[in-house]
């Protein structure tokens, strides 16, 4: 079993709608696990029956061998960092840091040295006798983080972080999480909507969806292969056409244009979207009838520094396309499309 | 240029009225005791010098206190309770709560007429049981001004507090029970200490309301029992002794200052340390 | 959650505190004996029907209404201009103001009474009734600065200002962009002003005279020398009236404004 084990995992409000429905989840000792998703897919509240916030309806929590899915908040041990930081106001910085590590009943001297030497390593040592409201959003973050990890968790649990600061914080606070994730080597779970954020540091994410997990990859492979249509939308894939199986691995299109993928695909489906981004979409010169491409209108150009982006209407939708060759085609110019098979996708 | 007279005249209409019958008639009741022909205190001299005076003045200052704790230690729990109910509950018990403050403190003192008297509910129903052999005194004493008060203030309390625990997060209590803290734990070391300020506004409203209210005295307490309020009205309408309650008057005024700005002074030596956090 | 479940045992006997004097009221207001009993012997309505006929409630219940209405009305036409000027003008001296006009507050009820009686009613000769309306408007005037003012607060001042770049006059602006958009506020601080100048009783006891006892006062010197379940049906017709009041509050603004 894995270190962290969600089983068939069923959450729903006032018997109407599942929040969450058969989720099931592997996590790895010292992983860097992502839950990514838009608002309301279900990603907090994952990380809230993790935490114990949340009991769950149905199904099974494991951490280490351990089934926890009874056993209350307080008894979990597990850091969590709040989206609003939910730092005590009343507390100093020492304090605030310091009270997990009062809860255990840990002597004072062994309280003060692992406060201080926290504090060290976060870099909040001369505020330790502030109080909350007299520090920056980024240095708050930190004590929430600070708070977390002094107690020494068997699990950290971070429920969008970083969403309160600006983005040049947002980039330098994200990698300082990963450096001290490494370093710890303390199994981490992420809740976040930014794909880049998450992309950028974890070694695995979950894209989710209406309370499903819909893929759970490495970033690498999600960003190459999404194996669903919300994915491939999600993470940024524009074109999306409509295919029938044709033979083994070819599919034709809606005007009869003949369509194969080489990219990895796993659907056995007779109707299926190719989906392409618009980067792998080459503008060629005069068909020769291949398969793999497409003819069409350039409508709007616009420019993006190192390409051209065009919006194309094609007999298969308007489709997005970027060349780089600089070389400009006017609004109504006819121009033909390769489409890569390589980077075809298939969802 | 008109712009800005504006604000000025706006405002002047008010500033008359209140100046004309609020603060001439206080002047008038009140500078008569320190002015007979010469300034002089005797009045007020003559005034704390009466132990009948003092008593009535202490037993005002002491039910306003023990009225404030009890509401406090009845007041909390529940509004505590409402603000983390769900969203109908918490409607439906804020209108119950609220429906007696709305309602005539004369009827909410006459009920306690109904269960404190001889032949009051509470009575027979110790009569009945056989806990007593007569019935007790109940109305017409302190105890009695004690509790019709506090059933007067309880809402007061708890529709304040209500209002400052909501903004209590409650991810902060979520965030102490990771750390360890179980449920009631996180209420003494989080939510206890956030709610203070709260306790000291709605303090402030209960003891002064009770230190300086007329109806719940009058008909609880009787003559034998009065309260600073009900001692002017005596000396006022009854004695006819304007002086003495010119000189009740002011220490009633003086009183509720103090007391104000008692509380406020502490709530701001606090709020140093907590205050309102959003990060 | 689980400690909401031990809360219970102190807020239920709270809930039960507060409503279960009521209770009793309600039940003895319907006994046929001519003194207070709880249970009750019998059932009538008959003390119902005997409050309009004694003790002059009927009476003191229009002048209370009349006194809440127009104290109320005045304390609006005063307020709500100098609550505009205080929040959009920023002119020296305007926070000293505002407490000014909130100190009603602090004075007590009872000292606030005496002090009119004194001074309008001996001194100044000025008739009692408008007296009683002047002592009402005084203590009405705070809820219309606190509660408007709030919600002036509130308002951006983006509003006003698009609407006179609009062509809009600033009066035109009072009447067709705040006034509209603080519409709530005045309503709610005039339910409250109005219920609190209704119940209110200090002020009253002292503003008192021959044929001008506001309902409270009535009830109260009734009291006195009755005791019999007239008063009891009284304060259960009272207590209707609450409720009705505060069905109004939440069918127009939501009980939520004025908590």
């Amino acid at each position: 079993m894995a270190f962290v084990d969600l089983k068939d995992i069923r959450v729903s409000y006032d018997t109407k709608q599942d929040v969450l429905k058969d989720l099931n989840l592997s996590i790895n000792k010292g992983e860097l696990v992502s839950l990514l998703g838009p608002s309301g897919c279900g990603k907090t509240t994952t990380l809230r029956v993790i935490a114990g916030l949340i009991e769950p309806n149905d199904g099974e929590f494991n951490v280490d061998e351990e089934n926890l899915t009874k056993v209350p908040v307080h008894k979990r041990n597990f850091g969590m960092v709040f989206q609003s930081y939910a730092l005590f106001p009343h507390l100093t910085i020492f304090e605030n840091v310091a009270f997990g590590l009062k809860m255990r009943k840990e002597n004072k001297t062994i309280i003060k040295n692992k406060v201080m030497q926290m504090l060290e390593v976060t870099g909040l040592a001369e505020f330790s006798n502030r109080y909350p409201k007299q520090l920056s959003g980024g240095q708050r973050q930190r004590v929430a983080l600070a708070r977390a990890l002094v107690i020494e968790p068997k699990l950290l649990l971070l429920d969008e972080p970083l969403s309160n600061l600006d983005a040049k914080l947002r980039i330098s606070m994200r990698m300082e999480i990963k450096r001290i994730q490494r370093s710890l080597g303390i199994t981490t779970v992420f809740v976040t909507h930014d794909q880049e954020e998450c992309f950028s540091i974890s070694d695995k994410v979950a894209v989710m969806n209406n309370g499903v997990i819909e893929q759970f990859d490495s970033p690498e492979e999600i960003y190459a292969f999404p194996k669903t249509e919300f994915v491939a939308r999600f993470i940024g894939f524009e074109n999306f056409i409509t295919l029938n199986k044709l033979g083994e691995e070819s599919y034709l299109a809606e005007d009869g244009s003949k369509f194969y993928s080489t990219a990895k695909t796993i659907s056995n489906a007779d109707k299926v979207k190719g989906t392409i981004r618009p980067d792998d979409i080459q503008i060629i010169e005069n068909s020769e009838n291949l398969d793999n491409t497409l003819s069409g209108e350039a409508l709007v150009r616009t420019f993006l520094g190192k390409s051209y982006q065009y919006e194309v209407k094609t007999a298969l939708g308007h489709l997005l396309v970027n060349d780089e060759s600089l070389r400009t085609y006017q609004t109504g110019e006819q121009v033909t499309l390769y489409l890569n098979p390589a980077k075809l996708i298939l969802v | 240029m008109l712009n800005r007279k504006i604000p000025y005249i706006f405002v002047t209409p008010g500033l008359i009225l209140l100046v004309v019958f609020l603060i001439l008639p206080l002047v008038s009741i009140i500078w008569p005791t320190f002015y007979d022909g010469a300034f002089t205190f005797s009045n007020y001299a003559a005034f704390f010098d009466s132990s009948f005076n003092i008593n009535i003045m202490w037993r005002t200052v002491k039910i306003s206190l023990i009225v404030t704790l009890w509401t406090i230690v009845l007041g909390l729990p529940t509004a505590y309770y409402i603000a983390k109910a769900n969203r109908k509950w918490r409607s439906l018990l804020m209108g119950l709560v609220l429906f007696p403050l709305l309602t005539n403190s004369v009827v909410r003192s006459f009920a306690w007429i109904n269960l404190l008297g001889t032949n009051g509910v509470v009575n027979r129903i110790l009569l009945a049981v056989g806990f007593i052999d007569e019935p007790i005194k109940m109305l017409y004493t302190e105890f009695a001004i004690t509790i019709g008060s506090v059933y007067l203030f309880l809402p007061l309390m708890i529709t304040t507090l209500v209002g400052i625990l909501e903004n209590i997060d409650e991810e902060m209590i979520e965030a102490a029970e990771t750390l360890g803290a179980n449920p009631w734990l996180a209420f003494i070391k989080v939510v206890l200490p956030l709610s203070i300020p709260g306790v000291l506004v709605g303090s402030t409203l209960v003891f002064t309301g009770t230190l300086t209210a007329y109806t719940t005295p009058q008909l609880l307490g009787g003559n034998q029992n009065m309260m600073m309020s009900t001692f002017l009205y005596q000396n006022a309408m009854t004695l006819g002794n304007w002086q003495q309650s010119g000189v009740i008057a002011l220490i009633m005024i003086a009183t509720t200052i103090i007391v104000m700005n008692l509380f406020n002074g502490i709530a701001r030596v606090l709020d140093r340390r907590g205050g309102d956090l959003n990060a | 959650m689980r400690k909401n479940n031990s809360l219970k045992l102190i807020v239920i006997p709270v809930f039960i505190f507060l409503f279960l004097p009521l209770f009793i009221i309600i039940v003895t207001s319907f006994g046929e004996k001519p003194t207070i009993q709880f249970p009750i012997e019998g059932f009538t309505l008959d003390w119902y029907a005997n409050v309009f006929r004694v003790g002059g409630f009927l009476d003191s219940f229009w002048l209370s209404l009349r006194i809440a209405i127009l104290a109320t009305l005045l304390a609006l036409l005063v307020g709500i201009p100098a609550a505009y000027a205080i929040s959009r003008y920023k002119f020296p001296g305007r926070q000293v103001l505002k407490q000014f006009f909130l100190s009603p507050t602090i004075i007590p009820g009872v000292v606030v009474g005496f002090s009119l009686f004194q001074f309008i009613v001996i001194t100044m000769q000025i008739p009692l009734f408008t007296g009683l309306l002047l002592g009402h408007f005084i203590i009405s005037l705070p809820y219309i600065i606190r509660v408007v003012g709030s919600s002036l607060e509130q308002l951006d001042v983006s509003l006003e200002e698009a609407s006179w770049t609009l062509g809009c006059t600033k009066q035109e602006t009072f009447f067709k962009v705040v006034l509209p958009n603080i519409s709530s506020g005045i309503y709610a601080s005039f339910m409250l002003a109005f219920i609190n100048s209704f119940n209110n009783i200090p002020v009253s006891q002292f503003l008192t005279g021959p044929g001008l006892t506001a309902l409270p006062t009535t009830l109260m010197s009734y009291i006195e020398y009755n005791y019999n379940p007239t008063v009891s049906a009284l304060s259960v017709m009272l207590m209707l009236l609450t409720i009705g009041l505060m069905v109004l509050i939440e069918k127009t603004l939501g009980l939520a404004s004025i908590s």
